[in-house]
């Protein structure tokens, strides 16, 4: 009788968790087969989306202090400001690419909101530059461990699955801007530089003017 | 005569407030060889902005965070399984729109000799996994709907605080910033929502609920939000 009883409530609990609301329409029946991607891989990239927002606030703070009224250089506030909303579109890229592959369902561990900046005052131009050119040299070197991770997974209970169109998709797309980013920027660093020698506060002066006309 | 007197006084006293640190500042850095000068004697401050900025600053720090759960919200609809591109592009719109008000805060901000704080980032923000932007298809505007009252209501507050008529408080150019950028544009976006609420709500109470969210993603995919 007490199975009986407890199969009954069983029963009635799936029931009632399978029951089509207005608003829910049930559990779903996808063929899953299609969602390759292992998890160390998938771990990765949802770091390297983080990392990417991370970098989004650091250009966010460039450029707020730039724009502030007894700094004016609002050449370069313009250029950080880019450089933020840049950085996010990148963390967009990721999410949308993990979207196409199916892995990425849950969203709740996806982005920690609280993210603060780790330097808010720089002492010119030039040194926010070079801060850039480091940010950028760090986000190169993470992007470069999501695709050793995806090529060759490193946990041992993981199938070995080499995730040939992620490390193509990292390696054509991402890397490539990278490292055309990083070049603009030491550019910029070395022009800036050779100028201030002789000129420290009019060459960045004209310097900043120049980045507002780009 | 003496009102006059009075007026004059007035006047000058309200010039020296403002203007006299910089100029005597100049002076000096002319006159006795003074290599370094204090450019923060020369400020861009004027009328009520010092009040202001903590409020606009937690505004700031509101359209960050809300450009971070709109995108979470849009990511969900996104994924296979719900796969609603309507719903996946209006939280998108919400998130991008967010993100370019908090940039232009920001501009605002230091147009009026003012400073973003960032480390207003640190605090009050629920990191919790109690996924809150995974909902259902009219949940989430019914919460984008409240989310985005409760920003008009900050909107109003900084609004309020800058039409006071007492002399640290008050600041036209503040208020007519936030009116003309967030006040008419907020109630456009609350005025949608509330529509697709409504809507939603008459097309979801029927035996064809799920048609009808299939049919209400592709009209979303076809008007804008913001």
């Amino acid at each position: 009788m007490k199975v009986i009883l407890s199969l009954t409530i069983i029963f009635t609990a799936i029931a009632l968790t399978s029951t089509n609301t207005p608003c829910d329409h049930g559990a779903l029946d996808i063929p899953d087969k299609w969602i390759d991607m292992v998890d160390s891989c998938y771990d990765q990239m949802k770091n390297q989306v983080q990392e990417e927002l991370k970098a989004s606030i650091q250009y966010l703070a460039m450029g707020a202090h730039f724009s502030k009224d007894t700094v004016n250089r609002p050449g370069f506030a313009k250029f950080f400001f880019n450089s933020a909303s840049e950085e996010r579109q990148h963390a967009l890229k990721l999410i949308s690419y993990l979207l196409m592959r199916g892995k990425l369902t849950t969203v709740s561990d996806l982005i920690k909101k609280n993210i603060v900046p780790k330097i808010t005052i720089w002492h010119d131009g030039l040194r926010a530059l070079k801060d850039a050119l480091e940010l950028e040299g760090n986000v190169t070197q993470k992007i470069q461990n999501v695709i050793k991770v995806c090529e060759t997974p490193l946990r041992a209970d993981e199938k070995k699955f080499n995730d040939y169109h992620l490390v193509d998709y990292l390696t054509g797309e991402f890397l490539e801007e990278q490292y055309k980013g990083q070049q603009e920027l030491a550019g910029k660093v070395s022009n800036l530089e050779k100028m201030k020698l002789t000129h420290k506060q009019l060459g960045e002066f004209m310097f900043d003017k120049k980045l507002l006309e780009e | 005569m003496k009102v006059l007197c009075v007026f004059v006084s007035l006047l000058a006293a309200a010039f020296a407030v403002n203007n006299g640190v910089c100029y005597k500042g100049i002076e000096e850095f002319c006159s006795h060889d003074k290599k370094e000068i204090n450019p923060e004697k020369c400020n861009s401050k004027y009328g009520g902005i010092n009040k202001a900025l903590p409020h606009l600053q937690e505004y700031v720090k509101n359209h960050i965070v809300l450009n971070f759960e709109y995108m979470l919200m849009s990511t969900y609809f996104g994924n296979y399984q719900k796969s609603r591109e309507g719903f996946e592009k209006l939280f998108m719109d919400l998130s991008n729109s967010k993100w370019e008000k908090a940039i232009d805060l920001i501009k605002h901000i230091t147009k009026r000799g003012g400073e973003m704080d960032f480390t207003k980032m640190r605090a009050n923000i629920p990191n919790n996994n109690n996924e809150v932007y995974e909902l259902y298809e009219i949940n989430s505007l019914a919460k984008a709907l409240e989310i985005e009252k409760d920003m008009a209501e900050a909107a109003y507050h900084i609004h309020g605080q800058a039409s006071e008529r007492s002399k640290d408080f008050h600041d036209p150019e503040i208020v007519s910033y936030i009116e003309n950028e967030f006040i008419h544009k907020d109630s456009e976006t609350i005025r949608k929502l509330s529509g697709h609420v409504s809507d939603l709500t008459k097309l979801l109470d029927s035996p064809d609920s799920s048609l009808a969210l299939y049919v209400f993603d592709d009209y979303l995919n076809k008007v804008s939000i913001v």
